[in-house]
């Protein structure tokens, strides 16, 4: 359960962080270039897409119905801690994924 | 007396929102209770599940009540609305009027 | 005030309005419902006698047997409440009223262990929803509160005009907009999680609340109403009554007094035996007590209860009863129907007993920010009336009522939960009515904190009466390591220490930010495009 929690944890938090780039002011705040539209859409079509894989994590976290509570609590959670990252540390709010997937991976290993 | 308070802009602006307020409380509490009383007997389900299913909806009614009291153009208006309740309660407790009653 | 006001202005107008008004109750509602989402933590670090004696459910059962047959072998009605995951604590009790009075009993010893007297958690949970008034009363103005939620909640989506554009925005720079961003960011992230708690918390009583429906199709009778939705429950029951004083005419075995006539003593299966029968209903390790009724007797009955949170549903009252001597199953918990269970679902949600410790964390996290949502809407008006009075010249005594109150309830409840926990530590252990003064001490920090910030001036107030709560925060494992010997340290109680003290600096951080003088007096002059104080 806590694997699948993991996953559903960094999956949310990476569909939260590409949903949020496909934004133009946040791009631009990164990167400090404006994103070609490709990749807006891209990024917005790609968050979308995580976004429902972590749904599926969710579920075999806790099940179905326990699940959906679950993801919607994970999306608006991560949103808010990548929101409260950008303005101070923006690199590390592009970056932390790769922890997520790092811890992920530990939890794996060591349950 | 009354006419100076009439055309005071101040006070009659304390009018309408005490008014409103009122109407948004006490007049969209008793609107609620109408109206989930009358959804019970109206909602074609079995008489406890139209009862829960009314009572748990009844929630998202007042707040729409009290959102559209403030909304109104006038305090007046706002009460002329809440009045519908007069209907709604009659459909939800007159026995016999709708279903087969209590 | 403008005679005809656009939509938006009226929204936002009830919006500041009744945040306000009903703001001061809300935060004292929601910051004790998110620490009652750790209740059972609060209770276990609250008493330090207690020690998790890492014992199966079976054991605990058969010592908790021992102990009944040996001191109370003759009562009616034996109570078992056992160890659980998050309070791995066993207590027994006697008679009708399981509830209260349970004695914590050693199921290696099988003696009672004395534990201190302590408010904890259980006076969170009741304040949450009561405001420590009589209960009805304070249930009504609980619901009057969250009906403003919901209103506020609505009204702010109305007036939020970039609600997308701004999704992702926060602007941490001094004054109002970093407020109001931050206010934005909290309500809108959450809004889900926001909707979801205040319209469930309304559901729990809903019968209390809105009775229309039942007025009008059962004439009020709310018993009547639940008598028609299960009417296999009733005949799943009867069974249990063929074999006993039907004739007696008294309902209900448990309640009545001692029977005349007893039946004959005979020989009960293994207690510990039923665990596993109730696990295959309620599901592994989810049995939370039990209920034996005849001990000892031809007409022994055993009940299980499950722990809430085996599924999102919260149902009260369910449980499994046995036959104690032929291990039969007499009655096991129907299936709701839909409808009832489209409720029991909804207060289930509120109850947030489900999905384990990671569901629990979620929860809690998300009322934290919900609480951050209504304190920094507070903040914002009194910014915003502080404007306005310099503005008109007029209105600075209710600016300052504002700014008190908003001292005290935000700051000065923060200060009273910690205090709380200090008194707990601090308090004589065999002081008689401990609970009762442990309640005290939580009020009497409360209205100190009121004094106080009718005293200062609000920016020190602010930055004091946070410092001194971040203080205590900060301290809390000193004190745990102070008062207390190294063995009552189990994770449960770390785990709370280090909560306290990420708390702490949380307090600390804002105490720091708060204090400043260019952060609560608002920039004078800046674009006002947004709408979202006070009209």
């Amino acid at each position: 359960m806590l694997a699948a929690f993991t996953a559903g944890m960094t999956l949310a938090y990476t569909g939260m962080l590409a949903l949020c780039l496909g934004l133009e002011r946040h791009y631009r705040q990164i990167w400090r270039e404006t994103p070609p539209v490709w990749l807006r859409r891209g990024l917005r079509v790609g968050g979308w897409m995580v976004l429902v894989m972590a749904f599926h994590a969710c579920n075999l976290a806790w099940g179905a119905a326990m699940g959906a509570v679950g993801w919607f609590g994970l999306v608006s959670l991560t949103g808010f801690v990548l929101l409260l990252l950008l303005p101070y540390a923006p690199r590390l709010a592009v970056w932390l994924p790769v922890g997520g997937g790092l811890l992920w991976i530990g939890v794996l290993v060591t349950m | 007396m009354i006419r100076r308070l009439r055309d005071n802009p101040a006070w009659q602006a304390r009018l309408d929102i005490g008014l409103r307020v009122a109407a948004a409380t006490i007049g969209g509490y008793f609107f609620t209770y109408a109206c989930t009383a009358a959804m019970a007997r109206l909602l074609p389900l079995a008489r406890f599940d139209a009862v829960m299913v009314s009572s748990l909806l009844a929630f998202a009614v007042y707040t729409a009540v009290i959102v559209w009291v403030f909304a109104a153009a006038s305090a007046w208006r706002a009460w002329l609305g809440i009045a519908l309740a007069l209907p709604l309660a009659i459909i939800g407790f007159w026995p016999g009027l709708f279903g087969s009653g209590a | 005030m403008p005679r005809v006001k656009s939509f938006t202005q009226s929204m936002a107008w009830l919006h500041s309005w009744a945040g306000l008004i009903l703001g001061w109750l809300l935060f004292a509602i929601f910051l004790t419902g998110t620490l009652t989402i750790f209740d059972k933590e609060i209770n276990w670090w609250s008493q330090p006698e207690l020690r998790d004696q890492q014992v199966t459910q079976q054991e605990a059962a058969r010592a908790a047997w021992n102990w009944l047959a040996r001191e109370h072998g003759d009562a009616e009605v034996w109570n078992i409440s056992l160890p659980t995951e998050r309070a791995p604590v066993m207590s027994v009790s006697i008679g009708d009223n399981r509830r209260s009075g349970g004695k914590v009993l050693d199921p290696h010893s099988e003696a009672l262990v004395p534990v201190r007297e302590s408010a904890g958690g259980n006076f969170l949970y009741h304040f949450h929803y009561t405001l420590h008034m009589p209960r009805t009363f304070g249930i009504w103005v609980v619901g009057l509160a969250a009906m403003a939620m919901l209103t506020a909640l609505v009204t702010g989506i109305v007036i939020h005009k970039r609600i997308f554009k701004d999704f992702f925005t926060f602007r941490p720079v001094k004054g109002r907009r970093a407020w109001l961003d931050g206010h934005n960011a909290c309500a809108v992230l959450m809004l889900p999680f926001h909707l979801m708690i205040t319209y469930t918390g309304l559901v729990i009583f809903v019968m209390i609340y809105m009775p229309a429906a039942v007025d009008a199709l059962y004439d009020g009778n709310r018993e009547a109403m639940f008598r028609e939705a299960r009417p296999l429950a009733e005949k799943g029951a009867e069974p249990r009554q063929g074999n006993e004083r039907r004739d007696g005419g008294r309902q209900g075995n448990e309640r009545g007094p001692r029977m005349v006539e007893q039946a004959p003593a005979a020989e009960m299966l293994p207690l510990e035996s039923f665990i596993g029968k109730a696990e295959s209903v309620f599901g592994p390790g989810m049995v939370a007590s039990m209920t034996i009724s005849h001990p000892g007797r031809a007409n022994a009955v055993v009940s299980l209860r499950p722990l809430l949170g085996s599924r999102i549903a919260l149902t009260k009252g369910v449980e499994v009863r046995f036959d104690a001597v032929s291990g039969k199953l007499l009655q096991a918990p129907l299936e709701p129907r839909a409808s009832a269970l489209t409720q029991q679902v909804m207060t289930g949600l509120h109850f947030a007993q489900f999905g384990g410790y990671p569901m629990r964390w979620l929860y809690f996290l998300c009322s934290g920010v919900s609480c951050a949502m209504i304190a920094t809407g507070l903040v914002l008006f009194a910014m915003k009336q502080r404007l306005r009075t310099a503005e008109v010249n007029r209105g600075h005594t209710f600016l300052r009522v504002v700014d008190v109150l908003n001292i005290a309830v935000v700051a000065g409840l923060v200060l009273g939960c910690i205090g709380m926990l200090w008194a707990n530590r601090l308090l004589p252990v065999e002081l008689a009515g401990r609970a009762g003064w442990e309640e005290s001490l939580f009020f009497g920090i409360w209205g100190v904190s009121l004094l106080h910030a009718g005293w200062r001036q609000p920016g020190a107030a602010w930055r004091e009466q946070l410092g001194v709560a971040a203080l205590l925060c900060l301290g809390l494992p000193l004190l745990g390591f102070l008062t207390q010997d190294a063995g009552a340290m189990d994770t449960t109680r770390l785990s709370l220490a280090l909560v306290a003290v990420l708390i702490g600096l949380m307090l600390a951080w804002t105490a720091w930010r708060v204090g400043r003088p260019a952060a609560t007096n608002g920039v004078p002059h800046e674009p006002t495009q947004h709408l979202a104080g006070a009209g």
